[in-house]
């Protein structure tokens, strides 16, 4: 058939390819998805600024230690507890060590911990989510059951029993604690996404071409749950982030001399009448982090859906 | 041996208010190189007939209780699915009715066709993209080799419609079945999208099946028809004997439904209506299922008791009915709605 040129032949009026760019005109902008979704994201300011916020937070915590005069393990009780000043931006705290300097320690350890945990949420989440919306039936309805019996566990309680029967709580126990409990809802989310897309007339065309199931799911059906999965990370960073330092102020988290915001803040807690510096200013780490994250996972919202697209 | 042999096909939903007969023991068949037209109102079981030989239903609720579908000669009822995968889209593909949707939104076109190549036959990317460009060229779409990298949202219905159409083509299939390919479409694009498809099925020596409700489309494109209601064929003749001379009053009814601008027997005023609405197939009329609608039937005949068997009226014309035309008293009355 390659063989064969296409035959000529005169356009009827009303032609379809008269409607579309066609050979007459000048070349349209190329709008991929990704740049639509871009162009609606800048827009929203609050979503610019926290995303500015964001990624100043993580620079901040990648860097600082790097450049910074001090050692942010390093005691000297001649400058304990000292408030903000030029030396010590952030202060000191009760062991005189630089604030600033552990507030970008603890920010890489509280950061990999929620980064890591939410990625073990969303591999879990996903692979069960799909196949149980995937598969359907009878596998489907099983699953989901398993899952309404999971809900009903408290996840910190659960993060504490998970760490008590490791026994030591480093980066990785806490990134187990904290994922186990807490891929429910994403799960929820990819199989809601999966049912509605597997409905969709692109699968049963690909169907119609041969295509397997593991193309389907993986070409056709995980691709396009990539925004929800991307608001899905800007929604369980938040929850993450706030269980790795509750966990590390209650004394079962990162522990001394290492630092994360959470274990910061215990050690903040007791002298939070004289020094309210040394509290305030992991805490406003964590508060910093969990708002811009959902100020991003709300741009990204509004971004990523087809159904707030005004062009 | 024809190329596509259905026997006695039956597809029934098995829902919670009870069994769907959706469609209810088919047979026909489709010779290579033809086109066949399967006509019907909107729920009389045309798209479940072209699925159920695609092996493409929702399983479950519905499933193929009865009937082999011979496609030369392999039954793809009985056929693994493993092996259906195989046979789709490479001896039979499929297009659908709305090709706004029909293509995933975010993956490029040419992805899309090559990857069905390449599903089907081992080939480089390379000569894959080369095959598919062709196929572009094949289907009229204008710069294939730039429109390519393109998304599906930058191209208009019709264009789809044209890439939906390559894919299809895209392994040389025997049978292409279109489920109402120009329902979405507007109407001198139709004509466009119509002559294509023509014209393809020609140079690729495919046979066809086009499945629609639009009378005009069939009797463009199609050279046997075959008329369904409530899951039955009620009237399977060619096209232009069913045009001529239609014997069902389900048949004659649509025709009267149809708006003519031209030619002889033109009818002016009103376009008629069939009264009533199509059976509830879960608990269809006990005996004909068109009797509750049919100007013809009534209490003192068979029309409710004895379900009318397909026969052959005259010959290559079948027809399911107690009062086909040739047997009436008025036989005079032809395309006309029945007074």
């Amino acid at each position: 058939m390659a063989a064969n040129p296409p035959a000529t032949r005169t356009p009827l009026v009303g032609d379809d390819r008269a409607t579309d760019d066609g050979a007459a005109g000048a070349p349209l902008r190329q709008a991929s998805l990704w740049r639509d979704a871009w162009s609606r994201y800048v827009r929203n300011r609050a979503a610019v600024a926290a995303g500015v916020t964001f990624v100043l937070l993580v620079a901040f915590c990648l860097l600082w230690p790097i450049v910074s005069p001090y050692d942010p393990n390093h005691v000297d009780f001649a400058l304990k507890s000292q408030p903000p000043s030029l030396e010590h931006p952030f202060g000191t705290d009760n062991f005189g060590r630089d604030m600033m300097t552990r507030t970008a320690v603890g920010g890489r350890v509280s950061m990999l911990i929620g980064f890591g945990a939410t990625l073990a949420i969303l591999l879990i989440g996903v692979a069960y989510g799909s196949i149980s919306g995937f598969v359907g039936g009878r596998l489907d309805n099983a699953l989901m059951r398993v899952l309404d019996t999971l809900y009903g566990l408290p996840g910190l309680p659960f993060a504490i029993i998970i760490l008590a029967i490791f026994g030591t709580a480093s980066k990785w126990t806490l990134m187990v604690a904290l994922s186990v409990a807490s891929w429910f809802t994403a799960a929820r989310i990819v199989r809601g996404q999966i049912i509605t897309l597997k409905e969709n007339d692109y699968v049963r065309a690909a169907k119609a071409v041969g295509a397997r199931w593991y193309r389907v799911l993986g070409r056709h059906l995980l691709p396009n749950t990539l925004g929800v999965l991307i608001i899905a990370i800007f929604l369980e960073l938040p929850g993450v982030i706030l269980g790795e330092a509750f966990l590390s102020f209650i004394g079962l988290g990162i522990s001394p001399p290492n630092a994360s915001w959470g274990q910061m803040a215990q050690e903040g807690r007791t002298v939070y009448r004289t020094s309210p510096h040394i509290i305030a200013v992991p805490s406003l780490a964590i508060a910093t982090l969990i708002l811009s994250a959902n100020f991003i996972a709300d741009g990204l919202r509004d971004a990523l859906d087809p159904r707030t697209r005004e062009t | 041996m024809a190329l596509l042999e259905v026997d006695n096909l039956g597809t029934h939903f098995f829902t919670r208010e009870g069994v769907l007969r959706a469609v209810d023991g088919i047979s026909f068949s489709v010779e290579r190189g033809q086109t066949l037209g399967i006509v019907g109102e909107s729920g009389c079981g045309k798209s479940v007939t072209a699925l159920s030989i695609m092996g493409l239903i929702p399983q479950p609720p519905a499933k193929i209780v009865s009937g082999t579908v011979m496609f030369d000669g392999t039954d793809l009822v009985q056929l693994p699915e493993k092996e259906l995968e195989d046979l789709r889209g490479r001896e039979i593909a499929m297009i659908f009715q709305d090709p706004m949707t029909c293509l995933n939104p975010t993956l490029t076109i040419g992805t899309q066709i090559t990857e069905t190549i390449r599903r089907h036959y081992d080939v480089s990317k390379n000569d894959a993209r080369k095959k598919a460009i062709e196929l572009l060229e094949e289907v009229q779409i204008p710069r294939a080799a730039e429109r390519l990298d393109d998304y599906p949202h930058r191209f208009s219905g019709g264009m789809r419609q044209r890439v939906m159409i390559a894919i299809a083509l895209s392994c040389d299939p025997k049978l292409l079945i279109a489920d109402e390919p120009t329902t979405a479409l507007d109407v001198t694009v139709q004509a466009a999208v119509l002559d294509l498809l023509d014209d393809l099925r020609q140079r690729h020596d495919m046979a066809m099946i086009i499945i629609t409700h639009d009378m005009g489309v069939v009797a463009e494109a199609a050279d046997d028809i075959l008329v369904m209601y409530a899951g039955q064929i009620v009237e399977q003749a060619s096209v232009l004997d069913l045009f001529d001379h239609p014997e069902h009053p389900y048949t004659e009814a649509l025709l009267g439904a149809l708006p003519q601008i031209e030619g002889e027997g033109i009818r002016d005023g009103r376009l008629t209506a069939i009264p009533g609405r199509p059976p509830d197939l879960i608990s269809p009329p006990p005996a004909c299922r068109f009797a509750p609608r049919c100007p013809y039937a009534n209490a003192n005949d068979t029309c409710t008791s004895v379900m009318p068997e397909l026969r052959e009226v005259r010959a290559g014309h079948w027809v399911r009915s107690a009062h086909p035309a040739c047997e009436r008293a008025g036989a005079a009355i032809t395309a006309g709605a029945p007074a």
